[in-house]
């Protein structure tokens, strides 16, 4: 977010909204109306002393209602632009004609009330829509009593409740009374799955969320009685690693209830509340919970009309924008792409992944004009410090009343002018702020500085920024440190003023300690080659090559096999009803004759080098060797259908699974017509203890097989027996119509699987119908196993570019959330079932995003490289310890010649290491050192703590 | 620094030169008045003025002056040259916007719509590879839903 608000090729136009659009894709006009935010961006520096005399209070939107803001206000203390509004239906000014008073107290002018709405034109060549969606509003839902009942709150206000920065800082209350609640309940499906308020489909994440808040709750909680309750119709945990964290809440106690409450009444007092629900076994249950959280779903977003009308996009009968599972992010008009929640509900990273989608479509049709209009910041030579003695300059922030209310500020700018060294020490409201960056630049040349400590919050996200500035004053970027008085200091001793100021002298004491010994770093950069390489040529690694193709990389497409389409081969059609062949030819035929696609079949690649930018391989293709060097690798490598070894499987002609059934279905559907009945077992394989996950395709498959059987023949009895059907999203309404057209859905646990015999040439499906309590058996004529996708044998892969992978063999990214399609090794990607099984259009958007991710890399013809890294010293013997440690197999052992003599010692590869310092701290004897935090550097630092104690021994 | 006619320009928009006027004094056009009913401003100032407007830089008849007192060397463009040096067609009055997107040429820049994690995930991605991106946002910040969580599932980690 940060990042997006510095970004010097991101112009951020908040408070505006689309007027029109018009032109053709590579060159549209867009009018946007930009309203007036009243308070000038430039000039404000976010004091938050407008919103302190701000007379008017209005309800937080950011805290779902729960507290209160100003009619001047900031949403939230990190957000981005960090700059105050006015909201114009609530100021008073606005409403009354007469206070001002942000007017009066604002100490840079910045107050504006006649600033006028203005319209803009930009002229683009595509448009991303990414509108996100609107949280379901249980108002009016009257079997919740969710107006009445102060108890009763959405998942959205739950999260406020819970967190740090919410209503009651992170201490989960009961609103009605302020206590600590002990019972909470949590009731899915609030507006989802739901015919009633329109909403068909299944939100997909609400299971997830309630998982995660119950267990996050515990947290919060203290005592052994609390108890946290799930209402539950079927949980939806079809995600990576989510039937862990599922199983993880339930061995923590977490109760999973099976039903659908049918009422909300208020608890004794009007406190708390209690809920009605019939069990599956048929029982009434009265039961009284302190608190209700209704876990609402997601529907489109309130705008999603006009947005369609104005761009002239198909939505579909819940608003969301109709797509299709081969082009997800794409439109029916072209060069306007869709990302994010607006086209269904979705989870994060699926969001995150169909939004690098969307940049990959976006930017493939403006090839011609990239960077054109990009910008490149130039700085001012470097001046040579070297021989010049230390002259550090303190710059000590308040951060508004952040770090000022608790540490006493103006001591420490004191203290700090008694360091050795220190010529020059100043104390800011922000020292981030855009104005003090400007005077920090001056104050270097005029007091001649040439180290600079910032006393202010964490380098994690300001680093970057004081770094700039200083290269922009013509100083190295390294000769900068930072002391995190905010995070590590006024946050946290909030209740002790006088130590937290101790605190923050020791913490500058340090940091200007560490600054004397700081010397410049100069950043690598290591030229990128601008060539790809996908492995795997199904489905995934074929969208990927024309991707990265159609962006003008030259890209090497690896098949194991000798050809292309993968899994897709043995697939009929997707739920949504397009025929997968037919797609899928017109895909092969387009990589097959790219100019810029290099299809290499019954390959393999056996040796990798270098990392990223510089990458080079053998492949072995047919009995040959080719060599080829590559900046990026995309790994496709696809997965498998997992062969069952229960259910008789193997045994009986008419047993199958699902890939076998659809083989069936396209070449024998007369035959399969006249069959008098169909069982599909669900789960076979998937989420047991030995393959913890959910193969996330085979519900829906089952049941887009079943109604086809219904089609063909309504006479026909279809069973499915299931544990959780999760037809996530918009495939419920598959799951509806399959029940419509009179498919029998039964759900068996895992302690008690079905059973299946044969009785001379019958076969027999025997299961417990946990309504009637009893068991039943089916004849079937077909009885169909939805069994798991698993990894396929990948080691020698593994081994070669040393990603790793999940406990189940899926290939691990390198954040779940923010980086979906990274992998752990810098410049690979991962694109398809290699990642976890999904379904195909999440595949083809996965195989975008990781162009789009790739594109970032190869985008430049040099890559320039952080300067912290490990370098070995005269010291170093070879003894190699430091190889072991480092997990980044950064470290190599090299012999060389010194007088005759052979002699060890170890070379650091700076592309691969990440400064780290294992290894530093591995070795014994002061072999290796990472720039920027030597030894030397680090004692310094503990010496002027030590140097602390000993004054206040004294 | 860049010097075009008041007439030229209110002639290219559509408007009275007055307007032109008051717009210059409201700051609307980042530019100030030069001897001879001119308008000066600067190139990055004007390039910007030609791309909101969708004008033909070398329907504007510009010229390129080299000032002393802002110390700014220019080098006159090739392209900005040839184009002075002709004659500008009289387009009608006013531009449409179609006309303005007649020509076939592919802008590098990008609009997204939303300043929630797909947003920015997509306007980062694009800025990071060689695109200009407009993030529009209808509110007064960026971060959507997900500021509002808490943590995410299912490693714990903190939604800021």
């Amino acid at each position: 977010m940060v990042e997006c608000g510095r970004h010097l090729n991101i112009e951020l136009l908040t408070l505006s909204e689309i007027d029109t659009i018009s032109g053709q894709p590579g060159n549209f006009l867009v009018t946007l109306r930009q309203h007036p935010r009243y308070v000038d961006m430039d000039k404000c520096i976010a004091c938050g002393l407008c919103s302190q005399k701000c007379p008017r209070k209005v309800p937080d939107e950011y805290q779902m209602g729960v507290g209160t803001r100003k009619a001047i206000y900031i949403s939230y203390n990190q957000t981005v632009p960090l700059k105050y509004v006015i909201d114009k239906d609530h100021c008073i000014y606005f409403q009354k004609g007469k206070c001002k008073a942000c007017e009066k107290f604002c100490p840079t002018g910045a107050i504006n009330f006649d600033e006028p709405e203005e319209v803009r034109t930009v002229n683009v060549g595509s448009v991303i829509l990414a509108p996100g969606y609107k949280p379901f509003d249980p108002t009016g839902f009257d079997i919740y009593n969710y107006e009445q009942l102060p108890d009763v709150v959405t998942g959205l206000e739950y999260e406020r409740l819970l967190s740090a920065s919410g209503p009651f800082q992170g201490h989960l209350v009961q609103p009605s009374t302020g206590r600590e609640p002990k019972k909470i309940a949590w009731i899915q499906c609030v507006g989802s799955r739901n015919k009633a308020c329109g909403n068909g489909y299944c939100s997909t994440v609400c299971c997830m969320y309630a998982v995660k808040q119950s267990l996050v709750t515990a947290e919060h909680l203290h005592g052994d009685d609390i108890q946290q309750t799930i209402f539950y119709m079927d949980l939806r945990a079809h995600n990576k690693e989510f039937e862990r964290y599922y199983n993880d809440a339930m061995a923590k106690g977490v109760r999973f209830i099976r039903s659908r409450p049918h009422s909300v009444d208020p608890g004794e007092k009007n406190i708390g509340a209690r809920i009605y629900y019939v069990t599956e076994d048929g029982q009434q249950v009265r039961e009284d919970f302190d608190l209700v959280v209704l876990s609402v779903g997601l529907e489109a977003p309130a705008d999603a009309l006009e947005l369609a009308a104005k761009f002239g996009l198909k939505l579909d009968q819940y608003r969301f924008a109709d797509t299709s599972s081969f082009a997800p992010v794409l439109t029916q008009r072209e060069g306007v792409y869709v990302c994010g929640a607006f086209s269904g509900p979705k989870s994060i990273p699926r969001s995150v992944t169909d939004a690098s989608a969307a940049a990959t479509a976006a930017a493939k049709n403006l090839v011609t004009a990239r960077g054109t209009l990009t910008k490149e910041k130039t700085y001012p030579p470097e001046r040579d410090v070297s021989g010049e003695e230390p002259r550090v300059g303190v710059f000590v922030c308040s951060c508004g009343i952040n770090i000022a209310n608790t540490v006493n500020v103006p001591e420490v700018v004191d203290y700090a002018k008694t360091l050795p060294y220190v010529q020059y020490v100043e104390n800011n409201l922000f020292s981030c702020s855009t104005d003090t960056q400007v005077l920090m630049a001056e104050k270097i040349k005029e007091h001649n500085l040439n180290r600079i400590v910032v006393a202010a919050c964490t380098p994690r996200t300001h680093e970057a920024l004081f770094a700039d500035t200083l290269r922009e004053a013509g100083l190295n970027g390294y000769l900068l440190e930072m002391a995190n008085i905010r995070n590590q200091n006024s946050w946290v001793h909030q209740q002790s003023p006088e130590a937290a100021t101790a605190k923050a002298k020791d913490q500058v004491r340090m940091a200007v300690a560490k600054a004397l010994r700081d010397f410049p770093l100069q950043r690598l950069s290591v030229a990128v080659s601008q060539r790809a390489l996908v492995i795997g040529g199904g489905l995934a690694g074929m969208t990927a090559a024309l991707d990265l193709a159609d962006r003008n990389y030259e890209t090497v497409l690896v098949e194991k096999s000798d050809k292309l389409g993968g899994n897709a081969w043995f697939l009929n059609k997707t739920w949504k009803g397009e025929d997968i062949r037919t797609n899928l030819q017109v895909l092969i035929a387009k990589v097959e004759n790219h100019p810029k696609i290099k299809v290499l079949k019954q390959a393999e690649v056996k040796s990798v080098s270098g990392s990223v930018g510089n990458f080079q391989s053998d492949i072995i293709v047919a009995g040959r060797t080719e060599t080829v060097s590559y900046g990026i690798a995309v790994l496709a490598i696809g997965a498998e259908e997992y062969k069952p070894n229960e259910y008789l499987y193997g045994q009986d002609a008419r047993i199958k699974t699902h890939l076998e059934f659809d083989a069936e279905l396209r070449e024998r559907s007369a035959q399969v017509a006249k069959a008098g009945s169909a069982v599909f077992i669900q789960c076979v394989g998937s989420r047991e203890p030995e393959r913890m996950y959910c193969s996330r395709v085979c519900c829906t498959h089952s049941v887009h097989s079943a109604i086809k059987l219904k089609e063909l023949n309504p006479d026909m009895q279809v069973f499915i027996l299931y544990r959780d059907i999760r037809t996530y999203g918009k495939r419920e309404d598959l799951y509806t119509k399959a029940r419509e057209l009179g498919v029998l859905f039964i759900r068996y646990d895992l302690e008690n699987k079905p059973k299946v015999r044969k009785e001379g040439d019958n076969l027999l499906v025997e299961v417990v119908d946990p309504i009637v309590q009893m068991p039943v058996t089916i004849p079937a004529d077909y009885l169909v196993l939805a069994s798991a996708i698993v990894p396929r044998q990948h080691e020698q892969l593994m081994e070669l570019y040393k990603y790793n992978v999940n406990t189940d063999g899926f290939i691990n990214e390198a954040h779940p959330k923010l980086r979906p399609v990274d992998s752990l090794v810098d410049g690979l990607f991962l694109a398809g079932l290699c990642h976890h099984p999904k379904p195909i259009n999440e595949s083809v958007s996965q195989a975008m995003a990781a162009v789009s991710r790739a594109g970032v890399i190869l985008a430049k013809e040099r890559m320039s490289l952080d300067a912290i890294k490990s370098y070995p010293t005269e010291k170093c013997d070879g003894c190699a310890l430091c190889v072991d440690v480092c997990p980044y197999m950064a470290i190599k052992v090299e012999e060389y010649r010194d007088n005759g003599q052979v002699h060890r010692r170890i070379v650091t590869d700076k592309a691969l290491c990440k400064g780290c310092g294992l290894c530093a701290a591995t070795c014994p004897k002061d072999g290796v050192e990472v720039h920027g935090f030597t030894m030397e550097q680090l004692q310094a630092q503990v010496d002027a703590v030590v140097a602390g104690f000993a004054q206040a021994g004294a | 620094m860049i010097l075009i006619q008041v007439i030229t320009l209110a002639e290219r928009l559509g408007v009275h030169r007055n307007t032109i006027r008051n717009w210059v004094k409201t700051g609307k056009i980042p530019a100030r008045p030069a001897p001879g009913r001119g308008l000066l401003l600067s190139r990055e100032d004007f390039q910007r003025l030609c791309q909101e407007f969708a004008l033909d830089p070398g329907s504007l008849n510009p010229r390129e002056l080299a000032l002393a007192e802002t110390r700014e060397v220019v080098t006159v463009p090739v392209a900005l040259a040839l184009h002075a040096s002709e004659q500008p067609e009289r387009s009608r009055l006013p531009i449409t916007f179609q006309e303005a997107v007649m020509s076939d040429k592919v802008v590098g820049s990008v609009l997204v719509v939303g300043g929630g994690i797909a947003g920015i995930q997509a306007a980062l991605d694009l800025a990071d590879s060689g695109y200009y991106v407009y993030l529009v946002e209808k509110g007064p910040g960026i971060g959507g839903k997900m500021a509002q969580l808490d943590k995410t599932y299912p490693t714990n980690d903190c939604a800021m």
